[in-house]
């Protein structure tokens, strides 16, 4: 028992555990808590609780993530993904003086706490979207000082009412007309139900119905003439505002009239928009508070510049006045408008500038120059909310939360830029590892190298080093901070930020695509700097980029998307796009005496042909047996360098690993039968090298799969009841070795060339594997998977994990996986001495393996790894919607000084030692001299 | 010629030592008294001591059997340390330690050193008779260090050091090279 003890105790001291260091934490690894883009009209600065002082900002994406930022330093405070089944937009609300906000995506309606974002109550709509959310400020004229119920309108189920508290239904006014339902609107005493009243012919009226908050009863309905404007949605600028008049304004297709309503009366303000240049986009600005003043501001865009109009609406008389209007500026610029009191503020932003005006008058309180950093240049302001610090009637600061038009959320505090969010990241759908266009050429150069003859290689190489030498001077003036900034323990990513003094080679350029067509490069080095970052829509109009794909070449990346006539080529080190003549042409994958043979996914079949393309007859064809439909192949990454070709054993032999750079794992599945099967096969031959099968598998799950070196491993949802409340995760691992037998190679024998199609001179008639698996019970569902990967397959390799249920990522080290565990007993001391634990059918994960410790990495839709310029470390990046970047050392750092290495210590010893042997050296020689004459 | 006068008694005393206390009495001898073993004359000693003297000196013969003898015995001698070495070696664990690592470099040293002095050691007992029988004491000599030797190499062997498995030239064995390559279409 004790010796029992003693083994575990030894194997756990020899099993690698790759923990991540605290001083590591946060200087290795970024990571990027994105939102999305926030939309518009549901972005704002809102205390979270009554008595607050400082205010937060929340916003909601179309992808309905709510997010609440800290405007202080942009931190991400709480972030929520309601679930909802339905698609539709995401609406989020808040009350004065509450402590929740209510959100709405397609039909799932909940309250958060608005300080942390727990749930205070939800609502699910079966059969209905939610078109629009209005919280009742004031019932009857008074505000309530509890909470405040929500008014939902729903696409086909009418208005409903929600209790504020408690989410309960307090009463529905269902529409019969027929109309389209719009929004809803609210004032002191009434509700207004506005909708689209579409006849057969023509454009749309305008039908406002107003209920009574108390019962939801129908108290009048009257339709406004706005046939020959309004033809869909867009025409419809805006509606609402809970001040004491809410309005509803409109143009037409042309935007050249503005046509203004206060909900509640019958009268129609009509004016003509500025007619010096045809007006692109109208957005209407105007305060939501109840008491503020009744003003709003007409934001129009056109091609070359912006305008603004601000006006007035008089409450007794029900009219809408023009009060005045804002100089044409050249160049894009978004306003906001923030209430103080009962004033209302608007704040024009452009790219130069920020100016605050009152909506009383048109004088310019003030105004800041924008001190923009590099990562704005070229972009312009598309919206921004703000708010405005009012001291003794004048405007002592603002600060704006900006939506730049490259996606990058801004804040800024009196023209300095506080923080900025990338929020163009949000929703990645492909990444890649880009090589950059210096690296490539010297490996270019040491290529040209390796084909010359010797004494011309040499020329060459020298010819390149005196070319080299051109960097010498700026490399020596660099010299003296760098040492110092090594010897005084900075560390070295802030020591070094260039990526061309990268000695470790962890600066690498990570390429991302988004589904909004977004493309940008991070320096995963450098805490995830944004380096470049174009928009694909601009370089091709019309393709889609949902389900972009990205492939790394020799200092470019080619990008393929939907509706593309070829593919992009993107600079990798500079973002423009090139031309495709311009392409240099790269290495071919395979070596000159090899046969390529490619293999592709056509109609649900796994076909192989000879040479790069798809030809009518295939070489070899994969169906898969019983109706089964394949639903992904993984296949060994072209670049996957292997160490050592065979297992060591305790006893000194060699179990050979089967290494076939052909491999590949097909996944399929029976959905009928809940079967999942996968085969091995050997792509060049078609051949089937091994299959397994799992019953009882929830196939609808995800069934992630990786394969490398000589082994493979996939993850599945055990379902045997079918109901989602017995469920299981299972990791299966499998090994390949060429032979059960230690020292022995199989039927290939000592031959070093191996062909899987040609015959050969083994016995037997093909060379399968010896298989050698095991499963694991797995505590969490694993969503996608990835192996780590380093310079020449030294290091241990670790699976890389994603669980999405715990938004985290964890690198497995290989060993515990080990499908050699053995099964039953404790380890011989041969296999304890190989680090072999007993087999444990269940893998807790080790909070040691977690790579994003507190980070909290959601949505994550890949995780790619790439070597360094060290053995031991790998470099990881996960994207989706959040992009998380590491480190990864799973033996150690063994390669590198620790940061608890003190260079300065170790000088200082050399010194030291050095001082005293000046001082020693004199005593010991005339002692020499002494003994020399004493003799 | 005066009788000599009795001699003093510290000249009694050197020359009648005390005898061995007997075993059974715990008690001294008295004064004077010399045990019957002990009482021999100076007369009797010269005796002795002339027979000794006159002992016939040893012939070549008896002269050669006795260097043999004593050859042997050095020839043999490695071996009666092996048994010890043995135990020492299997008490010293087959990790790689200071410790044993230098009593296998001793181990491999003793032998090494042993045969290489193989004549000095044995130049005492060349003598012309025995040159041609000393060659077959040398050869077990010289055996008898290659059984030391060979424990060395067992404890190499055992510490796992001599390259005697595949794992010890795993690496130069090299991945075999396959004649085709395959790669999903996307790749290229």
């Amino acid at each position: 028992m004790r010796l029992h003890a003693a083994l575990v105790l030894a194997a756990t001291l020899v099993a690698p555990a790759a923990a991540i260091f605290e001083d590591d934490a946060y200087h290795i690894d970024f990571h990027h808590a994105l939102i999305g883009l926030p939309k518009r009209d549901a972005t704002f600065f809102h205390k979270p609780y009554a008595a607050s002082k400082a205010s937060l900002i929340y916003t909601i994406h179309g992808n309905r993530t709510i997010g609440v930022v800290n405007p202080k330093d942009g931190a991400l405070v709480w972030r929520q993904a309601p679930v909802s089944t339905q698609p539709g937009h995401g609406l989020l609300r808040a009350a004065e003086d509450q402590d929740t906000v209510v959100s709405a995506f397609g039909n799932h309606v909940a309250a958060w706490n608005a300080a942390d974002g727990r749930i205070v109550w939800e609502a699910r709509l079966i059969g209905a979207t939610v078109e629009d959310l209005e919280i009742l400020e004031q019932e009857d004229g008074i505000t309530k000082n509890d909470a405040k119920d929500a008014i939902v309108l729903l696409s086909d189920q009418g208005v409903k009412r929600f209790d504020g508290k408690t989410g309960r239904v307090k009463w529905t006014y269902q529409d019969n007309s027929g109309d389209t339902p719009f929004q809803i609107s609210t004032s002191p005493t009434t509700i207004f139900y506005i909708a689209l009243h579409t006849p057969m012919l023509g454009g749309s009226q305008l039908r406002v119905t107003s209920l009574s908050p108390i019962t939801g009863k129908k108290l009048d309905s009257y339709t406004l003439s706005s046939e020959s404007e309004i033809q869909n949605h867009e025409h419809i600028l805006f509606a609402g505002a809970n001040t004491a008049a809410p309005l509803l304004a409109w143009t037409d297709k042309s935007n050249k009239v503005l046509k203004v309503n206060i909900i509640g009366t019958k009268g129609i303000s009509t004016f003509t928009t500025p007619a010096k240049e045809a007006i692109k986009k109208i957005i209407l600005h105007a305060p939501n508070r109840v008491n503020s003043l009744a003003h709003f501001l007409v934001e129009y865009h056109t091609d070359s510049g912006h305008s603004a109009e601000v006006y007035h609406v008089d409450l007794k008389k029900n009219t809408v006045s023009k009060a005045y209007s804002l100089p044409e500026l050249k160049g894009k610029g978004a306003f906001a408008v923030s209430p103080v009191d009962a004033n209302v503020y608007f704040t024009r932003i452009t790219t130069e500038e920020i100016s605050v005006l009152s909506s009383a008058s048109h004088g310019v309180l003030a105004r800041w120059p924008i001190k923009a950093p590099s990562s704005l240049a070229g972009a312009y302001p598309v919206q921004a909310n703000s708010e405005v610090i009012v001291k003794s009637g004048s405007v002592s600061s603002i600060r704006s939360a900006v939506l730049y038009s490259n996606g990058q959320w801004v804040s800024i505090r009196n023209g300095d830029v506080a923080w900025e969010r990338p929020e163009f990241l949000s929703g990645a759908v492909s990444a890649t590892w880009a090589t950059l266009a210096e690296e490539e050429s010297i490996a270019h150069e040491l290529e040209v190298e390796s084909h010359q003859n010797v004494v011309s290689a040499y020329i060459h190489r020298v010819q390149r080093h005196i070319k080299d030498l051109e960097h010498f001077p700026a490399w020596i003036q660099n010299l003296p901070t760098r040492v110092l900034g090594n010897l005084l323990g900075k560390s070295e990513e802030s020591a070094i930020d260039e990526i061309h003094h990268d000695t470790f080679g962890f600066h690498k350029l990570a390429v991302v695509a988004t589904e909004d067509g977004r493309l940008a490069a991070l320096d995963v080095g450098a805490q995830g700097k944004v380096v470049w970052n174009i928009d694909l829509n601009e370089l091709a109009p019309g393709a889609t980029f949902s389900d972009s794909s990205l492939k790394a070449f020799r200092g470019y990346v080619e990008v393929m998307g939907n509706g593309l006539q070829g593919p992009l080529f993107i600079n990798s080190t500079t973002g423009e796009l090139l031309i495709s003549d311009a392409i240099q042409t790269q290495p071919a994958i395979i070596s000159k005496d090899q046969h390529l043979i490619s293999f592709d996914l056509i109609d649900g079949e796994l076909k192989g042909f000879l040479g790069a393309q798809a030809t009518a007859e295939p070489v070899w064809t994969f169906t898969p047996p019983n109706g089964e439909s394949i639903v992904r192949y993984t296949a060994r990454p072209i670049n996957d360098p292997v160490a050592s070709i065979g297992k060591v054993l305790g006893d000194r032999k060699v179990l050979y690993k089967y290494l076939n750079p052909n491999l590949v794992l097909v996944t399929t599945v029976l959905q009928s039968a809940r079967i999942v099967s996968f085969y091995l096969l050997d792509s060049a031959s078609g051949q089937l090298l091994h299959a397994v099968s799992h019953d009882d598998v929830d196939a609808s799950r995800p069934i992630p799969s990786t394969i490398s070196e000589n082994w493979f491993s996939y993850s599945l949802t055990i379902d045997s009841t079918s109901s989602a409340s017995s469920r299981g995760y299972q990791l299966v691992i499998a090994e390949l070795f060429e032979s059960p037998l230690p020292d022995d190679r199989g039927p290939l024998g000592a031959s070093s060339n191996a062909s899987s199609v040609q015959p050969s001179a083994a016995h037997g008639d093909a060379t399968k594997p010896y298989v050698m698996s095991q499963t694991y019970h797995i505590p969490e569902e694993i969503s996608h998977m990835a192996v780590t990967q380093t310079k020449q397959g030294i290091t241990s390799r670790e699976l890389l994990v994603t669980l999405p249920s715990s938004n985290s990522i964890v690198g497995i080290p290989r060993m515990v996986i080990d499908p050699r565990r053995p099964v039953g007993r404790d380890p011989t001391a041969l296999e304890a001495s190989e680090g072999l634990a007993k087999y444990s059918p269940i893998i807790m994960f080790d909070p040691k393996w977690s790579l994003n410790h507190k980070y909290e990495v959601s949505g994550i839709k890949g995780v790619i790894a790439t070597e360094s310029g060290l053995e031991s470390t790998s470099l990881v990046l996960a994207y989706g919607q959040d992009i998380f970047g590491t480190r990864v050392a799973p033996s150690f750092t063994f390669d590198m000084l620790g940061k608890g290495f003190n260079k300065l210590q170790m000088l200082l010893t050399v010194v030291a030692l050095f001082v005293a042997v000046l001082f020693v050296a004199p005593l010991v020689r005339r002692k020499q001299i002494n003994s020399l004459w004493t003799q | 010629m005066p009788a000599a006068p009795p001699p003093p008694q510290w000249v009694l005393d050197i020359s009648s030592p005390p005898a061995p206390k007997s075993k059974s009495g715990t008690l001294a001898d008295p004064p004077g008294y010399t045990p019957a073993a002990s009482a021999i004359t100076s007369k009797q000693r010269s005796q002795a001591a002339k027979t000794v003297t006159q002992r016939k000196a040893p012939t070549t013969e008896e002269m050669d059997t006795l260097k043999m003898k004593k050859a042997w015995e050095i020839a043999i001698a490695p071996a009666k340390q092996l048994p010890m070495n043995a135990i020492g070696m299997y008490m010293t664990g087959n990790t790689l330690q200071i410790f044993s690592i230098f009593m296998v470099f001793t181990l491999f040293k003793t032998p090494v050193m042993a045969v290489m002095n193989l004549q000095r050691v044995f130049a005492p007992f060349e003598a012309p008779g025995i040159s041609t029988r000393l060659i077959s004491v040398k050869v077990v000599y010289v055996l008898m260090n290659m059984l030391g030797l060979g424990l060395g190499i067992w404890k190499v062997n055992q510490m796992g050091l001599l390259p005697t498995t595949r794992s010890d030239w795993l690496a130069w064995e090299g991945e075999r090279t396959w004649s085709e390559r395959a790669v999903p279409r996307e790749w290229l």
